[in-house]
């Protein structure tokens, strides 16, 4: 089990950018860590993965086979994604053949569109990621890192990759990822930190009847001037916890203070909204219903 | 660690950054050495110093290569050791040199008129390697890992070479440079040379650890 125990860090003298951060990633768990933009997510990742040191406190029990996938991977190489993973399946002892290999299935599992032979600095920013995911996946990872791996994927993509963490996690390799949008964060973790301002806490498990937070419950329909409405990722959107589909639409729940923006993207993609009701509901939920995620 | 040199020698070959560097190197050597005539040693010493010119720069080329987040994917890929990437930098950048050390060596007897014994060109090798292990040592230290700006890191490597090259008397470069201009027999010259050799490789390591230990302070 991977431990960070009073962790902080700063860099020279600068401000503190993670203050006393205990935090447990056991084997066989799916680990989140949810905040917003400049909370000091990537920081932790690269203190758990052995990039940088904390400036006090420890790091406990790293496995000594960890993948990583940085937030951004934008190589401006003329090397082929091929060639490149295969390089990296060597670093990590693998033989060319074996590194080659693992390359090619890896590559068509993820659909990376443009080809395996296609130098990576013409790859997209989603086709870039799937290379960075695949490089991380080479050897099979007792720690398995990703800095908002989403980014940029697309729908098919998005579900291949939820797959994958599942897998890592269930053969009993630890999977830790980071994502500024809670509704992710709450349907693919098993357990969810919530950095804030350097601060991190664990989000409770179990329901509590007392903390209620508003939602909206939105139901949208084809639009009227006979436009056909693009079918969305619905559950990757921010604040969305339920999705569900019938034969005039889609009903959706979100969270109340990410409705206004997840009706602005379904008028942008030609979605007509029929109503919007607004309710409360609890705010912690178990890791069996969050991996649901249906309307009942 | 093998792995890791033919890694980065994949990525210069892909990027072509060795071109400039080699150009340098080539360059140099065509004004210098050509149709020389009479002791070998001053012509060597054209050699290795062209060699130490493109040495640095091939060496903050190579360190250059990866941008931070690759750099960190590669770390972590050779399991989380820094220097293990550090010193396949190193290597390849010296596996170079070798290349280019023999072209130094026979460019000049190709074409120039010299009478060449053993002991010439062990002398030639000598020199070239103190050389190439300076301009490494100094591309190093002047790399990305240390300097974030890169304009910072071009004054620095630009101070360190002229320093290297021109301040009077000192060891290895001027020093050695000096010695092979006013004597002319190699034999005399093997024994102070390999001083010179030894201490171009502490200056390498001593760059070495100053670079890994400014750049896991920066982490």
């Amino acid at each position: 089990m991977l431990r960070l125990q009073s962790v902080s860090k700063r860099y020279g003298r600068g401000d503190w950018i993670l203050r006393d951060v205990d935090v447990e990633a056991p084997a066989g768990e799916i680990v989140a860590f949810a905040g917003g933009n400049g909370s000091g997510k990537s920081t932790l990742l690269r203190i758990a993965v052995g990039l940088s040191r904390p400036t006090r406190g420890t790091v406990a029990a790293r496995p000594p086979v960890v993948g990583y996938v940085p937030d951004r991977f934008s190589p401006n190489e003329r090397m082929s994604a091929a060639a490149y993973l295969t390089h990296m399946g060597r670093v990590r002892g693998l033989t060319t053949s074996a590194a080659s290999a693992r390359a090619g299935q890896l590559l068509d599992r993820l659909a990376l569109v443009g080809g395996k032979h296609a130098p990576l600095r013409s790859l997209s920013k989603g086709n870039a990621q799937k290379v960075a995911l695949a490089q991380a996946l080479l050897v099979e990872p007792g720690l398995l890192v990703l800095d908002e791996p989403w980014s940029g994927l697309d729908a098919d993509a998005h579900g291949v990759l939820a797959e994958i963490m599942t897998e890592v996690a269930s053969s009993g390799s630890t999977v830790v990822f980071t994502d500024h949008r809670e509704s992710v964060t709450r349907a693919r973790a098993t357990r969810t930190y919530t950095v804030s301002r350097g601060r991190v806490c664990l989000e409770g498990p179990e329901p509590q009847a007392t903390e209620q937070r508003p939602v909206s419950d939105v139901v949208l329909a084809a639009g009227r001037d006979g436009r056909v409405p693009q079918d969305l990722a619905w559950k990757q959107l921010d604040g969305v916890t339920a999705v569900r589909r019938d034969a005039t639409g889609v009903r959706l729940r979100v969270g109340r203070e990410s409705t206004d923006a997840l009706l602005f993207t379904a008028l942008q993609h030609g979605w007509s909204v029929e109503t919007v009701t607004g309710t409360t509901t609890d705010h912690h939920r178990t890791p069996n219903s969050a991996t649901n995620g249906d309307m009942r | 660690m093998i792995a890791l040199i033919r890694y980065t020698f994949a990525t210069v070959l892909h990027t072509q950054r060795y071109l400039a560097p080699l150009l340098l190197f080539m360059g140099l050597m065509g004004v210098l050495t050509v149709n020389g005539s009479g002791p070998l040693p001053p012509a060597y010493a054209s050699s290795a110093g062209s060699l130490f010119i493109c040495s640095t720069w091939l060496t903050i080329a190579l360190m250059s290569l990866d941008d931070p987040p690759q750099r960190a994917i590669v770390v972590v890929t050779a399991g989380g050791r820094s220097l293990t990437v550090l010193l396949a930098a190193i290597s390849t950048a010296l596996l170079s040199c070798l290349v280019l050390m023999a072209f130094g060596l026979f460019f000049p007897l190709w074409m120039g008129d010299y009478v060449v014994t053993t002991t010439d060109l062990l002398l030639g090798l000598e020199a070239q390697l103190t050389c190439a292990l300076v301009g490494i040592a100094i591309g190093v230290l002047c790399s990305r890992l240390v300097f974030k700006r890169q304009g910072y890191a071009l004054i620095a490597a630009l101070a360190l070479v002229m320093g290297a090259l021109f301040a009077k008397g000192m060891p290895p470069v001027n020093r050695l440079f000096t010695l092979m201009a006013t004597t002319p027999d190699a034999a005399e010259l093997l024994a102070p040379t390999g001083v010179m050799l030894a201490i171009s490789a502490i200056i390498l390591a001593v760059f070495t650890v100053a670079t890994q230990f400014v750049a896991g302070r920066r982490e």
